[in-house]
């Protein structure tokens, strides 16, 4: 099918060079796919399905700005922190595109971290997108990846100690852990030579890869169309056209970002200031220095860092970190596989175990990384933050907000399972306010959780199907 | 070139043929994979944990602020003085590889990444540390202060 709505008059000039191309490729298909192709409407907010795309705008900003960087950037002992410096110091402009570049990466993460748990709250996983959410999960990995590496690449203190700690703990990973820890580093230790792989990661390795899953990604929702909301929430009614009423909608909200991102920048050229969130370059990185206070990774792995903290010296036969890994390694799993463990969602059905496990992962996730912003723990200048008052406030804290959200899960939604998220804030409440080990409190909520849903199963009124 | 496989051909043969070229694939993928992984690998650096001379430099800062850090090849050593002894231990924490540092009020090895505390014989005080640290001779010898590892 050939659009030619004007055949008789004369054809303008954009209308001919359409037609010497379908001649050619028979954009015709294109055109048709295109004019059909539709946001579903109705069920839940429009809101959801524009994060994807802020997401892909600000990864356009990032390969712009990363781009911009790598024409003054020089890695090596020497110059790597010198050429950063210079940027920022002496090239017009330099200041505005390094701090684009590192704001436009935390934009990016947030923004990805909002469509990941808008995807999982939506069910939007179930059959038969599950492969666009497993992509969609090894693009979040790759974003980390790519926050990693390239906080090593201006060698400053902060960089570089980040880093050891960051590649230190992939010596757990049995077998293979000390070749690929030296493989990582380009040695035993970090040095130089972590810094040269680590660019190559960063500008090379990691966009290469991040294009070839992007475009399945990409290609998978173009193919199934963007999900809609479940059968039993959703009113039959047409989708919006998404050319052009959505993508003008897109188009919008990414100047808005645009807008957003230049006032950050304008603003607070070096970040906000919150740990984990800065990049002022500080002093330059000296493998013989001793670590100093305050050291802390960026926000998205602080409760990762958090956690390591937790952990005792020893557990079951594994040391500390080993045992700390392998928890994180398997929530990350069970994350990854969450299309084909909710087995409910997948025949269309409500599965509230799910909608609660995100609700958990936000209440796990928000403890500890309050905590290691040492929220309420701030001591007299010079002493270290006290860790008790800090779980004091902080567990309170995550109390408030989860009781507020439970209330508007119940009121609003009429959800009534929440095993997962009342064990997480259990776990919280133990450690927090009574001062229990957070391991012990983490082992008696999981043990309640486990009776909980035994005896939820036995018992058919707290079944999930009975909910409304 | 071999003849077509003629209809009445034995599948034994088929899949032997088969066998053949799935065991040379991996073969060959073997000996591409190999030499990158090898190459990938760093050489490991010689002359760890060898004797060391703390030049002059080192001394001074040793002198100024209580401690001071120094490599052996790739290993680094803390070196510090407590009640008029000198002492060194490893300065890679045990936990996840952060550089400790000495604190003379406390008399203690603090590691700043996790909290972890080490006693002035390297042993784990408190915090997450699996590990002791490792354990250096620090002797001087005139002017000098020669550091070397520690038997086990």
């Amino acid at each position: 099918m050939i659009p030619a709505p004007h055949l008789e008059a004369p054809a303008s000039t954009a209308q001919r060079v359409y037609r010497w191309l379908d001649a050619r490729f028979g954009l015709g298909k294109v055109v048709e796919f295109a004019r059909h192709k539709e946001v579903p409407l109705g069920g839940h907010s429009l809101v959801w399905y524009y994060l994807g795309g802020t997401t892909l705008f600000f990864l356009s900003v990032q390969l712009v700005s990363g781009v911009l960087l790598l024409m003054y950037y020089q890695p090596g002992e020497a110059t790597s922190y010198e050429s950063i410096r210079y940027i920022t110091a002496r090239v017009p402009f330099g200041w505005l595109v390094r701090s684009i570049h590192c704001w436009s990466a935390h934009l990016m993460i947030l923004s990805l971290v909002l469509h990941m748990f808008s995807t999982m709250l939506l069910k939007a996983y179930r059959k038969p997108r599950e492969l666009t959410w497993l992509t969609g999960f090894v693009l979040f990995a790759i974003a980390l990846g790519f926050g990693f590496s390239g906080y090593l690449l201006p060698w400053n203190e902060l960089s570089f100690f980040a880093t050891a700690v960051g590649t230190d703990s992939v010596k757990s990973v049995p077998l293979i852990g000390q070749w690929l820890l030296e493989v990582m580093r380009g040695g035993p230790d970090v040095t130089i030579n972590t810094l040269y792989r680590f660019f190559a990661l960063h500008i090379v390795i990691l966009p290469l890869v991040l294009l070839a899953v992007l475009s399945l990604h990409l290609l998978f929702i173009q193919l199934q169309g963007m999900a809609p909301a479940m059968a039993h929430q959703r009113p039959d009614r047409p989708g919006l056209r998404f050319f052009p009423d959505f993508l003008a909608r897109d188009l919008l909200l990414w100047l808005v970002c645009l807008i957003f991102l230049s006032v950050l920048v304008y603003l607070l050229p070096y970040g906000p200031g919150i740990p984990g969130m800065e990049w002022e370059l500080g002093k330059k990185a000296n493998p013989l220095a001793p670590a100093y206070p305050g050291i802390k990774p960026e926000w998205y792995f602080l409760w990762v860092y958090q956690l390591l903290k937790e952990f005792p010296p020893h557990l079951l036969g594994m040391e500390g970190p080993q045992a700390a890994l392998l928890v994180v390694t398997v929530l990350m799993a069970i994350w990854a596989l969450v299309p084909w463990l909710d087995r409910r969602a997948s025949r269309g059905q409500s599965s509230p175990e799910f909608t609660d496990l995100a609700i958990a992962a936000i209440i796990f996730m928000s403890y500890l990384t309050l905590k290691a912003w040492d929220i309420g723990g701030k001591g007299l200048p010079g002493k270290l933050p006290d860790p008790r008052s800090t779980s004091w406030v902080c567990a309170w804290i995550v109390l408030a907000l989860s009781s507020a959200i439970a209330v508007l899960r119940i009121l609003a939604y009429g959800q009534r399972w929440m095993f997962f998220s009342g064990a997480a804030l259990l776990q919280v409440v133990l450690n927090g306010v009574f001062g229990l080990d957070y391991l012990i409190s983490g082992a008696i909520a999981l043990v309640l959780v486990v009776a909980g849903v035994v005896a939820s199963r036995r018992a058919p009124a707290l079944r999930p199907g009975v909910t409304r | 070139m071999t003849a077509p496989v003629a209809p009445t051909a034995k599948p034994a043969r088929r899949s032997f043929l088969n066998w053949l070229l799935g065991a040379g694939v991996i073969g060959w993928a073997m000996s591409v994979l190999y030499p990158v992984l090898r190459y990938l690998r760093p050489l490991s650096d010689a002359g760890a944990g060898s004797p060391l001379k703390l030049s002059a430099e080192e001394l001074a800062t040793l002198g100024k602020s209580h401690f001071v850090i120094a490599r052996s090849g790739t290993r680094k050593v803390i070196v510090f003085e407590a009640g008029g002894e000198l002492r060194a231990l490893d300065a890679k924490c045990t936990h996840e590889g952060c550089t400790v540092q000495f604190v003379p009020g406390d008399s203690l090895l603090w590691c700043a990444c996790h909290n972890g505390k080490f006693d002035l014989d390297g042993r784990v005080l408190s915090g997450p540390p699996p590990r002791p640290l490792t354990r250096w001779v620090a002797t001087r010898e005139g002017n000098d202060v020669v550091l070397t590892m520690e038997k086990a």
